[in-house]
């Protein structure tokens, strides 16, 4: 097992901070207030390849392998401030991108993956309904078959990218009498599509410049041209999006939290009270000692679970337990990094509070942590 | 491996996991495991992990579905062609 970075992965590391920094993280404070979707910095991510990094070069993407795509969502995560912008880029690849690279017949590879690769399209994973989400295949969006087309209906919620998406890769029953085998389909659904409407945009906690809103489908007549995979083979479709998912966006968080240990170290080494520097007190160095200690666990776990999902075998279990550790630790050491810088911590100026925010939803999207240590449990045969 | 010692090994696996306490000669092609309930969303996932690691196959994602897996006999031979 070989941990170190290559050197192509070292250097596009290293140009994709240099890039967040200067182009992405400028204005990341303001479109937080404004609840702003930042088209313009989307476009830039879409020229640099970001929104198409595991996609092969002849459908338009970089051409990487998974454990190189986690690398380079790392170093997006480290240098880009703006933590819905990361979101969004991440929520288009690998719940919606992916899908299309890995199912994808060829007239449809040829028809999205160039422009989505490139950031020209904007697509929405939509399963979750207002119903519940964790018990994603109790859907009730419905797709009858209707001559060469299907007719949709239902609504689907906490979809990101929604509001501005041009194109949704829509998970419906055409089965009652099944769900996670053989009664769910995909489908690319796009924008125009009658019967397709966007429903309200929601406000939020945090990643808020990623637009995530409600989508509803009215009778929508949805050609059968735009099945993805199989009828009725959604499922497992939509497993391995979501194992993508909670494997390479969490990648991002590792680099989240290298950033937020630079900065609680840089504070703790300058920040003066009682005639001391802060990290001379025990109960901050530690504190930092810890943040440091889930940084190096999250990244050798993001690693190994990233190089499984190059080997094209199932990694169920390793995303869960990828996922779940990761987002949590997030979580923690931006709280950490909030208590450490004191009341700047808790100011918009120094964006740690951000940060945090931000990171809450972690826990959350992609299956939330009890559901990440059911699945874990499953495994284990309990 | 012959068609009978992947089938034995498999059936094995399914009925210890699944179905704990049957009688693993009851687990014939008869028994519908994904139209019956037997192979949930997480127990399927699992089948295939357990597919691939015991006998080094890969199985993409749109493989594993009810016409893949619904009984022992086309499991079987899904590892079978796989694994020649
Ligand atoms: C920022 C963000 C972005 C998102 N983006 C998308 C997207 O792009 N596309 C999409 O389809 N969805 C998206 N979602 C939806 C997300 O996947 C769901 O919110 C999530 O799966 C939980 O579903 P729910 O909100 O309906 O909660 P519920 O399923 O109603 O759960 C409520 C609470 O009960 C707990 N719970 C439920 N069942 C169990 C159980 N069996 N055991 C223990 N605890 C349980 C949950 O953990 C949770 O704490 C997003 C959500 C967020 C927050």
């Amino acid at each position: 097992m070989d941990f170190n970075l290559s050197e192509d992965q070292r250097l596009l590391k290293d140009e994709i901070i240099r890039f967040a920094k200067a182009e992405l993280s400028p204005g990341a404070r303001e479109r937080d207030e404004l609840h702003q979707f930042p088209r313009e910095q989307w476009d830039k991510c879409g020229e640099m390849g970001l929104q198409g990094l595991v996609v092969p070069p002849e459908y338009g993407g970089s051409g990487l392998d998974a454990l190189s795509a986690a690398t380079a969502l790392e170093a997006l995560g480290y240098g880009c401030d703006d933590g819905g912008l990361v979101f969004a880029i991440c929520a288009h690849l690998l719940a919606c991108v992916v899908p299309i690279w890995k199912h994808g017949t060829e007239a449809q590879k040829q028809r999205y993956l160039p422009d989505l690769s490139k950031g020209r399209l904007i697509a929405v994973n939509a399963m979750t309904e207002p119903a519940g989400g964790s018990d994603a295949f109790a859907m009730s969006t419905r797709a009858v078959a209707d001559g060469d087309h299907f007719v949709v209906n239902g609504a689907k919620t906490f979809s990101s990218n929604g509001p501005v998406a041009d194109l949704a890769v829509l998970y419906a029953n055409t089965n009652p009498d099944k769900a996670y085998l053989g009664g769910v389909t995909a489908f690319l659904v796009e924008r125009d599509t009658p019967g397709f409407i966007k429903g309200q945009t929601f406000h939020k906690m945090g990643l808020r410049s990623c637009a995530i809103g409600e989508l509803v489908f009215e009778d929508a007549r949805v050609p059968r041209s735009a099945v993805l995979g199989a009828v009725g083979g959604g499922g497992p479709i939509f497993a391995q999006s979501m194992e993508w998912e909670r494997v390479c966006l969490v990648a991002a968080h590792v680099g989240t939290m290298q950033r937020l240990l630079e900065q609680a170290v840089d504070y703790a080494r300058t920040r003066k009270v009682f005639g001391k520097r802060i990290g001379e007190f025990q109960a901050v160095s530690h504190a930092i000692a810890d943040m440091k200690v889930r940084l190096e666990a999250s990244r050798l776990l993001v690693y190994h679970a990233a190089s499984r999902l190059s080997s094209g075998r199932t990694v169920g279990m390793d995303a869960s337990i990828t996922k779940l550790f990761v987002s949590e630790a997030l979580v923690k050491s931006a709280m950490d990094t909030v208590q450490i810088l004191g009341g700047y911590g808790f100011m918009t100026e120094y964006g740690v509070e951000r940060t945090l925010r931000d990171a809450v939803g972690g826990t959350i999207y992609s299956g939330t942590s009890q559901m990440q240590r059911n699945i874990i449990a499953g495994w284990l045969g309990l | 491996m012959s068609n009978d010692q992947i089938k034995t090994t498999i059936r094995e696996f399914i009925v210890k996991e699944f179905l704990p306490g049957e009688d693993p000669e009851d687990l014939d092609a008869s028994v519908r495991l994904v139209s019956d309930g037997i192979l949930t969303s997480l127990a399927s996932l699992r089948l295939v992990a357990f597919l691939e690691e015991r006998f080094g196959v890969t199985l993409e994602a749109h493989e594993v579905d009810a016409d893949h897996l619904d009984n022992i006999d086309d499991i079987t031979a899904l590892v079978a062609e796989r694994s020649r």
